[in-house]
């Protein structure tokens, strides 16, 4: 077997090579997922993956679907730039379906932003809750959706 | 009998038995590649992430240690219960110099209870020596050179066209290389999936159109958060960036951090 005038052992390492590169470019189209390098040295499916999982919070626009009148009524007062989720909780399946139930908001939700602490803001309201909180609820003097209102 | 196992014809057997044996898949590869371009370029696509680059600032001046956001983000990612974050908030206390010394501030005191998810309790310092205090959030810096997608041998944590820099769970063999390259120590194994995690800017929400859980929930707007390709009227980012002298974490380390902060101090790192 005389190719192109080579002597025979060449031949036959030229076809071993071959064999070896071929098998892995086989391979390799093989075991690529067809997405990689769609966007980069990655798999593009991946992003469609991350996608694709459910979000908990419904974000504050569609709470105005149902809930309008408060949510007028917060957009006009102090806590105008708080979204409903902040003290309501998660409430992405509220959205999807009514049955499914918000938090209750307690009292803890006023004071993890309004007690005071000397790392906070000195802009930021705040209440030494020993001396301001007289054993009642927050909500016997105070309005959350509209804070400058008396009840 | 000799004759039958020669060089050559064995040689011819093993190519023979190669090819038989490459040919199925590689039909099957061609199939699936025929497959997707035909379902692909015949669908619309919903979100091109090409059109997008997400960006996130920090006002740390505003942040009031309230905890919302590391919460949210837990409830909103299934983060595994215990001491795994995708986003924090740390307090800083920085102690007047001791009487008598020559230096301008004191004791650098940093702390991060559950990562802030249940508020900060008392100042660990009393009054009289307390300089000054504040909270930092952090979450993932968004480096434009990435060092934990740099080191990950199997290209499953990867810099996304839009910005995020993402770990694709199916790829991740949980090595680890990723959480030690980190240098703000953003990454965790989880103990439920035994793979990297990170924080996603919450990518499967800003893909529908929402804002990232911590965003939606910061009461303050200490968290500002925006699309660079595409601004919006009044961009709270674009203002952010208007209004405020900002400084990225670390940048002596050139990851070239793409989330920027104002308000924070020389000791935050």
């Amino acid at each position: 077997m005389r190719l192109f005038n080579m002597p025979p052992q060449i031949v036959r390492l030229c076809l071993v090579t071959i064999g070896i590169v071929g098998s892995y470019l086989v391979a390799r189209a093989v075991l690529t997922p067809p997405s990689f390098r769609e966007y980069g040295f990655f798999r593009g499916d991946a992003l469609k993956d991350i996608m694709a999982l459910p979000p908990q919070y419904g974000g504050k626009v569609s709470c105005d679907e149902c809930h309008s009148d408060q949510f007028t009524k917060l957009n006009k007062g102090g806590h105008k730039r708080l979204s409903c989720e902040v003290c309501h909780g998660p409430g992405y399946a509220h959205t999807q379906s009514p049955d499914a139930g918000m938090h209750k908001p307690t009292f803890t939700v006023c004071s993890k932003c309004h007690e005071a602490n000397p790392s906070r803001p000195k802009t930021h309201k705040q209440i030494v809750l020993k001396e301001h909180y007289a054993g009642g609820k927050c909500m016997e003097c105070h309005v959350p959706h509209s804070p400058a209102e008396v009840p | 009998m000799s004759q039958k196992l020669s060089r050559r014809n064995v040689l011819a057997k093993i190519s023979a038995a190669l090819a038989a044996a490459c040919a199925a898949p590689a039909a099957q590869a061609a199939k699936a590649t025929v497959q997707k371009v035909l379902v692909e370029s015949g669908g619309a696509k919903g979100y091109d992430p090409t059109k997008h680059k997400w960006a996130m600032a920090i006002d740390a001046s505003r942040c009031i240690g309230c905890g919302s956001c590391a919460d949210a983000c837990k409830k909103e990612n299934h983060v595994p219960e215990g001491h795994y974050y995708r986003t924090w908030i740390e307090r800083y206390v920085i102690t007047k110099p001791k009487p008598g010394s020559d230096e301008a501030r004191g004791e650098v005191l940093v702390d991060s209870p559950e990562g802030g998810m249940h508020g900060f309790g008392p100042c660990p310092v009393p009054k009289e020596e307390l300089l000054q205090s504040f909270f930092v959030p952090k979450l993932c810096n968004l480096c434009l050179h990435s060092p934990c997608a740099q080191v990950c041998p199997v290209g499953a944590t990867f810099d996304s066209p839009d910005g995020a820099v993402l770990v694709d769970r199916k790829y991740c063999i949980g090595c680890g290389f990723c959480i030690q390259a980190c240098p703000y120590g953003c990454r965790f194994m989880s103990p439920v999936t035994h793979t990297a995690e990170k924080c996603t800017l919450c990518y499967h929400r800003i893909t529908r159109g929402l804002k990232p859980a911590c965003v939606e929930v910061c009461p303050v707007q200490a968290r500002i958060f925006g699309d660079l390709k595409n601004p919006v009227p009044d961009d709270p980012l674009q203002t952010f960036y208007k209004n405020n002298r900002v400084q990225t974490l670390k940048p002596h380390l050139g990851t070239e951090p793409r989330v920027m902060y104002a308000g924070i101090d020389k000791e935050v790192r």
